[in-house]
């Protein structure tokens, strides 16, 4: 039982990691309706500013971290500012946009890939290797940590969602562009500011992650499935989608290496089946979206 | 839409088919054997975008399955031929058999889920197959594949080198003239119908479910044969090929080229497989991140493809007042 | 006037040393998932060439590399084979992924060409096709289970654990290894896998854990993932030993890894204290002025390996190349003390039995040796 329970907190984390990366298309997909591929890429270059500023330069976490996001940010506008917005204001189809940032993907990777060797690079956790033990339930602080986080994060984006005008602005735009630039939002300033936060929080989620798996040029791929695969499951309709998504995921793949009866080769196909299966069940996702 | 090409020659079909497989095949045998390997995986590319690009641009459906029924046939013919010893004809279509029952299983349930849902679905199953050929001893050989077999003799003769170049040639033509005349049928009417609005299309009397279904069936067993043709270019089957990577490659392929349109699929695949052989030596490790920033470009430049260019420039032709 | 007789003698001298040169072709991975371990086995062939060239070449001509890059992806590797074969290359070398090297193979084979693999290390490279143009020096990972277990004998194992990811090499070596472990009659009581692009490597860990093995064995050759599995085997606090593949032999897991690696045993084919590892790697700082490490040895030791054969040959010939190789005895960089690359009886796997070496983490750095081959 206590396996499950450190189990548990693991999975957690990583699914956490997911719900992350499945915030970042999810704030992406509301006011445009593209969805971003490179969002893992995101998460990689943020992992290599990790690996730059906390590592090579030794800055304190905090710092290193506000550097690193703030930074993110800047990437995430310009993406829109060169590759996305001559795509939408020149009235191309939806898809457009969504295989040039599926490019753009190849990009980053490549930039990183001819700027650093292609060996992992470390970057460090939040508060060093350690455990933390709360009665039954034991973990690593860098796990509590992403919790933590992640759960910051998404409740401050259902806050920015449900309580702001300016959220409000994003969902309008969601709803119908045209009504919405009638009503006098600025489509141009939601667009730029929808990719700045989701460049953002996919850097977070890199951030989180990178001391684990380290930050290594093949890094991006795998996180853009993960995360899509945790808006999927989760649905596009709530801000919570994301994060159930993440979790149910996590737990699916941890679970199913940890207790079921199947080869060790083929336990990492169990998630993939799950996955087909809920789909197939449930082609909306958990969540329905509020009406 | 389009109006007739006038300078299109006034000759049948079948003539016109006969003309480009004896110019395509060709071609082979004025080429060295490097360039007939490049030409060989070339033609093989194209067949594949072609059939991707029924399925993506025609029909409007995102999966990244393709290169997994590339797997299953080229797999399954080497599999009934070297190790259950079929004749050759009973393994072809068994192998077709096995793509077909393979495609059915995910496309009938799948008719349920719209755009990005079907991408995940064949994602996960792109990577499913990885796994199973990792997995499966002695049968696939698991991660270093199947070597040490070659085309069987027919009638004491055996198809290599250019002679084999034809062969893809053959499936490149017949490829492409399956697929446009599916196109212009009423079959390829509601493809498009439900690619564009599916609603529309269930009104109009298309039973979409049936022609997704099909659509994806059909699609999926062409490239299940490419498999099979691939399977003997170099005498060797392995999993890498048929990975996530490639199935990424191709989409790119579809949409540089212009989704939709067979010519497009054609340019995107010639285009996006050659541009590593002509970058590497050009600019070294770098070619990668070219590749990447072309792709972007002619995205950004021509957000319906290459083919735009072409079609531009052939309607300033008959705008122009000197013809 | 002049300019044109210039002109005409720089061309003549270009024409003659094109013709002077021994081509050999190279075959690596510059963008793919193999590029860690193919880009410094390439600078160590370039620079093994150079070296060669400064003191005459072979035959009295220059060896000139031909480099390409097949992205790790096997069906465009065949073609630069062809592509390399073309353009009048005498010997392939091949430091891609394994599925790619053995897809070249059934070009070489047929083209009659020689071809060598100085670091691949999948068993089957060697097994599946009978190709004698075809060698293979990189260490087995057959030789590398026996080497860990001859040293591990005094500890007497009865349980063990196997871990590895699902990476092509990884894949392969994890069977090696298992074959070796059931061999050696141990019980393997628990095997996992983590694949690549995993978050977390606990749950794997925790089985392994309730298995309660006398110690486990990484089969595992992608860093990031053995990083992940260290990372959590420290977090779990676990204490049995670990015995790891030469995966752990790279030297970056010395930054990548710190304070994760100590106390783990690998094997390695590099012995830092060998005269001829002093004398590489102190001529490579000289010439490069960067740090050389094992896998610079393996690139090395196949670029001389080439050059020997051709100059036993005494031609260009492929056809006496390649006998000249198949009875090739030479010792090179790699392998312990000692050790000579040979392929005795028609084999065509060179790297000696015996010539492993197993070291151990001492804090963040690697060790010295502290066994040697399968006794």
């Amino acid at each position: 039982m206590q396996d499950f329970f450190e189990l548990a907190v693991g999975a957690a984390a990583s699914g956490c990691v997911y719900g992350l990366i499945g915030l970042a298309y999810l704030l992406i997909i509301r006011p445009t309706g593209i969805i971003n591929f490179a969002v893992g890429e995101w998460a990689m270059l943020a992992a290599f500013g990790g690996y730059v500023t906390l590592t090579k330069y030794e800055w304190p976490y905090p710092v290193g971290m506000a550097v690193v996001l703030g930074l993110m940010f800047v990437v995430g506008w310009a993406t829109e500012r060169v590759v996305v917005r001559r795509l939408v204001e020149g009235g191309a189809p939806l898809l457009a946009p969504i295989l040039a940032l599926l490019g753009m993907l190849v990009v980053f990777r490549e930039s990183i890939s001819v700027t650093f060797p292609p060996d992992p690079h470390p970057v460090p956790d939040a508060f060093g290797i350690g455990r933390l033990e709360l009665g039954p339930i034991g973990g690593t602080y860098q796990s509590f940590f992403t919790i933590v986080t992640a759960l910051g994060v998404f409740i401050g984006a259902w806050l920015f969602f449900e309580r702001t005008v300016a959220g409000k602005a994003f969902e309008a735009v969601a709803l119908n562009r045209r009504a919405a630039a009638l009503m006098g939002i600025d489509l141009t300033r939601v667009t730029a500011l929808s990719f700045g936060a989701g460049a953002v929080v996919a850097g977070l989620g890199g951030l989180l992650v990178a001391p684990n798996i380290s930050a290594h040029y093949l890094m991006g791929v795998p996180l853009a499935i993960q995360g899509f695969t945790a808006l999927v499951i989760g649905g596009v309709g709530r801000v919570a989608g994301p994060l159930l998504g993440g979790l149910l995921l996590a737990l699916a793949e941890q679970l199913t290496v940890r207790y079921a009866p199947v080869p060790a080769g083929y336990a990492q196909g169990v998630p993939l089946v799950l996955l087909m299966v809920f789909l197939l069940l449930r082609p909306t996702g958990l969540l329905k979206a509020k009406v | 839409m389009k109006s007739e090409n006038p300078l299109a020659l006034r000759a049948t079909p079948l003539i016109r088919g006969a003309g480009a497989f004896i110019v395509l095949a060709g071609a082979a045998f004025f080429m060295g054997d490097y360039h007939n390997d490049v030409y060989r995986k070339l033609l093989l590319w194209v067949t594949l975008a072609l059939g991707y690009n029924f399925l993506f641009g025609v029909c409007g459906q995102v999966a990244f399955s393709h290169f997994a029924f590339y797997g299953i046939g080229a797999y399954s013919i080497v599999i009934f031929l070297f190790q259950l010893h079929l004749p050759f004809p009973l393994a072809a279509i068994c192998g077709i058999a096995l793509c077909i029952v393979f495609a059915l299983a995910v496309a009938i349930p799948s008719t349920r889920l719209e755009g990005f849902y079907l991408a995940l679905v064949t994602l996960a199953l792109g990577q499913l197959f990885i796994v199973v050929l990792n997995e499966g001893g002695t049968v696939t050989g698991g991660t270093g594949g199947i070597a040490n077999y070659r085309l069987p003799e027919i009638y004491g003769l055996r198809l290599r080198g250019p002679w084999y170049t034809a062969v893809i040639a053959l499936l490149v033509v017949a490829t492409y003239a399956v697929l446009v005349r599916l196109d212009r049928s009423g079959f390829g009417r509601a493809c498009r119908a439900v690619r564009d609005n599916p609603e529309a299309a269930a009104a109009m009397g298309v039973d979409v479910a049936r022609t997704k279904v099909i659509a994806f069936t059909l699609t999926s067993v062409l490239a299940g044969i490419g498999g099979m043709v691939y399977a003997f270019v170099d005498n060797t089957v392995n999993p890498p090929i048929f990975g996530i990577e490639n199935a990424f490659l191709l989409l790119f392929m579809v949409i540089v080229g212009g989704a939709g349109r067979h010519a497009g699929a054609v340019i995107g695949a010639v285009l996006l497989f050659l541009l590593p052989f002509w970058l590497s030596p050009l600019v070294g490790h770098h070619h990668a991140l070219v590749f990447g920033v072309l792709v972007v470009a002619a995205i950004l430049l021509e957000p319906r493809g290459l083919i735009g260019i072409y079609d531009r420039v052939a309607d300033r032709y008959k705008g122009s007042p000197s013809r | 006037m002049k300019l044109v007789a210039m002109l005409a003698a720089a061309l003549i001298a270009v024409a003659a040393q094109a013709q002077d040169t021994i081509k050999i072709g190279v075959i690596t991975d510059r963008v793919g998932v193999s590029k860690p371990y193919s880009e410094p086995a390439t600078e160590g062939m370039v620079f093994g060439a150079n070296e060669i060239n400064k003191k005459g070449g072979v035959l009295g001509r220059r060896l000139e590399l031909l480099v390409e890059d097949d992205q790790s992806k096997p069906d465009v590797s065949a073609a630069l084979a062809r592509k390399l074969i073309d353009q009048g290359a005498v010997f392939i070398l091949s430091v891609s992924l394994s599925p790619a090297t053995q897809q070249q193979q059934t070009v070489t084979m047929e083209a009659k060409t020689p071809q060598m693999t100085p670091m691949n290390s999948a068993d089957y490279l060697t097994t599946q096709l009978d190709n004698p143009y075809f060698w293979q020096t990189g260490p087995l990972g057959s030789v590398q289970i026996a080497t860990l277990l001859a040293h591990a004998k005094k500890q007497n194992l009865k349980r063990v654990a196997l871990i590895t990811d699902n990476s092509d090499l990884g894949q392969a070596i994890g069977k090696a290894f298992r074959g070796g472990l059931e061999k050696a009659a141990m019980q393997v009581v628990d095997e996992e896998v983590v694949p690549l692009g995993a978050t977390s490597a606990t749950p794997q860990m925790q089985k392994i854990r309730g298995a309660n093995p006398d110690a486990m064995f990484v089969a595992g050759v992608v860093t990031a993932t053995n990083v992940l599995i260290f990372k959590s085997y420290r977090e779990l606090g676990l204490k049995f030993p670990i015995h790891a593949s030469y995966n752990l032999s790279v030297p970056i897991y010395e930054t990548a890894a710190k304070g994760l690696v100590d106390g783990i045993t690998f094997v390695d084919a590099y012995d830092p204290d060998k005269p001829e590892v002093k004398a590489f790697e102190a001529t490579y700082r000289k010439e490069t002025g960067k740090e050389p490490a094992n896998l610079h040895g393996y690139g090395y030791d196949g670029i001389m390996l080439v050059a020997e054969a051709i100059k036993k040959a005494g031609s260009t010939d492929k056809e006496k190349i390649r006998a000249a190789m198949q009875s090739l005895t030479y010792g090179g960089v790699m392998g312990a003390k000692g050790m000579k690359y040979h392929f005795p009886e028609g084999k065509r796997t060179g790297f000696d039995p015996n010539g492993m070496v197993v070291r151990v983490y001492e804090g963040d750095r690697q060790g010295r040796v502290v066994h040697v081959g399968q006794q």
